[in-house]
């Protein structure tokens, strides 16, 4: 990619920083709300494609680092009387070396195995949040002091997406991202070219663990409550899978429309029609899956308007 | 050509962007909204609930309305799932601006959503919590209708003192009302001096009680307080009579309350204690308006109104008194009102103390013959309770 | 690469050219390579500790006691654990042979499981069928099920990476999830059969429908195993699990295997949900818990070993309950006997128990 081109992208993500910066004064409390949701969506697909596109490394529990940051953040603030924001660095922190220590292990695993041990990583993780419960209240969930926090977690989350998208963007144009790419396609020869493989899985993997916990802390703080059963939730790694898969896998654009564009969908339909919208969003997922695996980048690419063999 | 289709629908469901506008509101309306379990483990009971809510709008619109505006109803769901629940308060206040706000079922949700209606300061009286917790945090939007959460196995544990029981197990399931009523049943045993040889929190919709129950007879318990809701009690029970484990008393909370727990169960059901926080007998409780309130209920609903539904009705009935008087639908006026107001419903006596908690005295009663008996307390009670309960074998 | 013989059935395969195009090794026990011994002995190694581990906990704890009275609970317990067994190797069986066939992680099983619950107790209640009568025609109906799912979604997600099924899979349990709650809302369900109690001993009692339960899985496991290493049509199903290129040049309609294979799947858990349905309550959701245990049975079993997965049922079946009995908060902590034993497997030996060990 040439210089140009990467002043464009940056001059385009200035512009949507900038409408973002100023959106949420003209929006009410539930649309602020909503357009936090919708960012929080970004930064997870965004961080679920760091392993899972670039890499290769199918990864099916995601939400677990996702609820390890909203633990993390509640516990801090609630039982130890933290700040709000540096609990944030902390969650990504743990969350990272979580994923360095649990990785080393299970990165050794081939595509389905690896996708079902971390399905079941994620599982387990939720019972022995809900088990320990001397440290996170268990079955109760934390609940927060009541505060008017809807500017700020905009904010926050404004924030913590503009740094994913960029460390992504920056990940994906980057040597460390074509090795990556590299890993996915033939790990063996990737090896064998000198590749220390271990090395980028793992730093892959902390990196797209860091931001899904810094973005559950957000939200954490934002509905004052969690509890196992919500910030362990499978389907938000669906969610963080299909959206990439919508958007394109293994793309920087791909996750961020997909998950904007998923989002708005969903919680429109679920708005509109709250008992049909879980059927559609079954169906959704079927369809995309079985039809459109290379997403709407793909559908682009295909079509010309976007030029082939570059990560975007 | 399905991959266009595909396209297509994801394109059609982005031009639905426009319609995602809250609904109009009439001028001469008042809009009462809330979000209650309509699906989920939670909806049997708040089903109930949702049903005296249905009744008494009507009630009140037959009657020309509330200050002159017809009631209407906007009641989502929250799938028995808290974090929705939250998500729908905000947007009920904020996004579809009720006027006036409905309580969810359930003291783990309303635990959670009384945050949110704290900060925006429009009150509702909470007809779905039990667990004191809720009211010890200095929230003023706030009103408690029911029995507390830790009273709930007094009478039961009254009884079982009586029966000569010095063991008893508690288990319960891992949320805010259970395990509230778990640490009360703790505090009432020890007074008694009923020694607690197990307690035991399992995970919600845990339905195989197998090696639990074993656990219990194991750990010499005679007795079994079960702080449950609808299915796990039902499913404990069931698994007490394959696996033959035979007990002294079986004492539920939520469950043995609702009219489908003795039909499901049969005579399994027989001799299980539970608790209410009203029951639908005029002539027993003697309060105003219920005859009339039952005999309305059952011809529109086909069963007898059970304590959820009593409960959901009186706190609208206080919450109509509260609105009446602060001759407005203005949050703090109405939380005035209802901090001061003292009457009489169908459900009993509301007067709250300075924390916004009610004093209200519920009922154990027992199943008998597939009805509910009220057996405590002596006051009110319509039979001895028949304790300890016979063998399995011998029914 | 050398592959164990071991497989589906445990018949060696046809001549593989891979097979004989490997290097020689050092080779072990029947055939296997050290390093592949050395991990089955440390699988063992681990089961046996995860066995342990509750009675080591229990003891601890003072949960266990020495007396003959809780041994008869600890008996009673065990005997559950593995009656239960039985119905998770409905479930798992199927689901392995997917995975074996196909390499396809069906997350949809346990909502195949659910709507068999939910066939018999349509049948119990509103056609006054008997609940096991009724596999008679709720079988056939699983099957052709399972055949359409195959021909219109799977086919093409066969051979794509992992990711397509798993959320092709996932999507239909949504919709079948939602579908049911439709139709018979989130109510529980049960179907009160064979209620009473049946004392096997003076102290071991256990439930009438369990046994039954039971027993139909037995017959059911059974004749599937006879059917796939004795007719042409099953030994043509664990051929094409060993190795489908190798199946197909051997004359072996693959895709008519495909087919049958999730036919065959669906009517085991369709069978699996009607056992489950006269035992437990079940509504819409609980299928999602099914899918994770048969996962982790799958991978303890070894993917696509029918007999593993039969060994595999039972072993968990038997370690929940013992976790549920002798550690404290047991009752909470039984799903991660499935979860760590899941892990745990896919770190010692992917392969699991009967399955190579690399897989």
């Amino acid at each position: 990619m040439t210089g140009r081109e990467h002043a464009r992208n940056l001059a385009v993500l200035g512009l949507l920083a900038l409408i973002l910066i100023v959106l949420p004064h003209s929006l009410n409390v539930y649309l602020r709300s909503f357009a936090m949701f919708a960012m929080m969506y970004v930064v997870l697909a965004l961080s679920w494609n760091i392993i899972s596109g670039f890499t290769g490394y199918t990864s099916f529990g995601h939400v677990a680092f996702y609820g390890i940051g909203s633990y993390v953040c509640a516990i801090l603030v609630v039982d130890h009387d933290w700040p709000w924001v540096p609990t944030l660095a902390v969650a990504a922190v743990v969350a990272g070396l979580i994923a360095l220590t649990i990785g080393y292990p299970v990165l050794r695993l081939k595509g389905p195995y690896f996708a079902i041990a971390m399905l079941g990583m994620a599982e387990g993780t939720r019972v022995i949040v809900t088990v320990w419960d001397g440290l996170t209240h268990g079955g109760l969930g934390i609940s927060f002091p009541s505060t008017e926090n809807s500017m700020s977690t905009y904010y926050a989350m404004l924030v913590v997406m503009l740094v994913t998208i960029a460390v992504a963007y920056g990940v994906g144009h980057s040597r460390f991202g074509i090795r990556l790419n590299a890993i996915r396609e033939d790990e063996g020869a990737a090896e064998a070219l000198g590749i220390n493989v271990t090395t980028y899985k793992l730093a892959a993997f902390a990196l797209s663990a860091a931001f899904p916990a810094a973005a559950g802390g957000i939200q954490a703080y934002k509905v004052l409550y969690i509890d196992p059963s919500s910030v362990f939730f499978v389907q938000i790694t669906i969610a963080m899978a299909l959206m990439s898969m919508l958007g394109g896998k293994g793309t920087v654009v791909g996750p961020i429309v997909g998950a904007a564009l998923l989002y708005t969908a969903q919680e429109l339909t679920w708005v509109n029609f709250p008992t049909a919208h879980l059927i559609a969003y079954g169906l959704f997922i079927v369809l995309v899956a079985r039809f459109m695996p290379r997403g709407l980048m793909g559908f682009a690419i295909d079509r010309g308007w976007v030029r082939k063999g570059m990560v975007h | 050509m399905i991959r266009r289709a595909t396209l297509a629908m994801v394109v059609v469901v982005l031009a639905c962007l426009p319609l995602g506008v809250g609904a109009a509101q009439a001028a001469d309306e008042v809009v009462f909204g809330g979000a209650i379990s309509q699906t989920g483990r939670f909806a049997e009971p708040a089903g109930r609930q949702v049903n005296a809510i249905k009744l008494w709008a009507d009630d009140v619109n037959k009657r020309g309305g509330l200050l002159g505006r017809k009631i209407k109803l906007l009641l989502l769901d929250d799938k028995s799932d808290t974090q929705t629940a939250v998500k729908l308060y905000e947007k009920l206040i904020t996004e579809d601006k009720v006027n006036v706000l409905l309580a969810p079922y359930s003291s783990a949700i309303t635990e959670a959503v009384a945050n949110v209606n704290e900060r925006y300061k429009m009150p509702f009286v909470a007809y779905g919590a039990a667990a004191s917790p809720i009211w010890e945090k200095g929230r003023k939007y706030i009103f408690s209708m029911v029995a507390v959460a830790e009273d709930y196995q007094k009478g039961a544990l009254q009884l079982a003192k009586k029966t000569g029981i010095k063991k008893i197990a508690i288990i319960g399931e891992d949320s805010l009302f259970p395990r509230q009523v778990g640490v009360g049943a703790k505090q009432w045993a020890d007074k008694l001096g009923i020694q607690v040889v197990l307690q035991e929190n399992y995970p919600q919709k845990q339905m195989d009680f197998t090696a639990l129950l074993q656990k219990i007879k194991a750990s010499g318990a005679e007795a079994i307080l079960s702080d449950s809701y609808f299915a796990d009690a039902v499913a404990q029970l069931r698994q007490l009579r394959e696996l033959n484990l035979n007990f002294k008393m079986f004492s539920g909370t939520v469950g043995p309350g609702l009219p489908n727990f003795a039909e499901q169960l049969g005579s399994t059901a027989e001799y299980v204690l539970g608790f209410s926080q009203w029951e639908p007998l005029p002539d027993v409780l003697k309060y105003p308006g219920m005859k009339e309130f039952i005999a309305a209920y059952r011809q529109r609903f086909g069963e007898e109104p059970n304590y959820h539904a009593g409960t959901a009705y009186g706190s609208l009935q206080v919450t109509e008194a509260a609105i009446k008087n602060a001759g407005s639908f203005d949050g703090q006026k109405l939380r005035d009102a209802l901090a001061s107001l003292d009457m009489m419903t169908v459900f009993g006596h509301y007067k709250v103390n300075a924390a916004g908690m009610n004093q209200h005295e519920g009922l154990t009663f027992q199943i008998l013959k597939g009805k509910r008996r009220i057996v405590w307390p002596e006051s009110v009670a319509e039979n001895t309770a028949e304790l300890p309960m016979p063998e399995w074998s011998k029914r | 690469m050398a592959h164990r013989v071991e497989a589906v059935g445990g018949e060696p395969p046809g001549t593989s050219p891979a097979a004989t195009a490997a290097a020689p090794r050092r080779l072990g026990r029947g055939g296997m390579e050290r390093g592949e011994v050395r991990s089955l002995y440390l699988l063992a190694a681990f089961l046996v500790c995860a066995y342990a581990l509750p009675f080591v906990i229990g003891i601890h704890y003072r949960t266990v006691r020495a007396d003959e009275a809780w041994l008869h609970y600890l008996a009673t317990v065990v005997l559950s654990g593995f009656l239960q067994g039985g119905v998770y190797a409905m479930f798992a069986v199927g689901l392995t042979m997917i995975f074996g066939v196909m390499r396809i992680i069906n997350a949809a099983h346990g909502e195949m499981v659910m709507m068999g619950a939910y066939l018999t107790w349509v049948s119990f209640f509103y056609l006054g069928v008997d609940p096991l009568l009724s596999l008679l025609f709720t079988l056939p109906i699983a099957f052709l099920f399972g055949m359409a799912l195959q021909k219109l979604l799977l086919n093409a997600t066969v051979g794509q990476p992992e990711l397509t099924g798993l959320l092709v899979t996932f999507g239909l349990g949504l919709v079948m999830i939602y579908v049911a709650e439709l139709i018979f809302t989130t109510d529980f369900r049960t179907i009160p059969y064979a209620p009473r109690t049946v004392q096997l001993t003076s102290t071991i009692a256990i439930g009438q429908n369990k046994l039954v339960s039971f027993a139909m899985a037995v017959v059911i496991s059974v004749g599937v195993w006879l059917f796939l290493k004795l007719t042409r049509l099953g030994k043509a199903i664990r051929a094409t699990a060993l190795n489908a290129e190798v199946a197909m040049v051997c004359g072996i309609n693959i895709r008519r295997i495909y087919l049958i294979t999730t036919g065959l799947a669906a009517a085991l858990a369709v069978a699996g949900g009607a056992l489950v349905s006269i035992q437990f309550g079940f509504n819409p959701e609980t299928g999602a818990v099914y899918t994770l245990q048969a996962f982790a049975i799958v991978i303890l079993g070894g993917r696509g070993h029918y007999v593993g997965a039969l060994i595999g049922s039972f072993m968990l079946g038997i370690l929940e309950s013992l976790v549920s009995l002798m550690v404290p908060n047991g009752t909470a902590m039984v799903e991660l006997a499935a979860y760590g034993l899941l892990i745990a497997v896919l770190l010692i030996r992917p392969g699991g128990l009967m399955g190579v060990k690399e897989a």
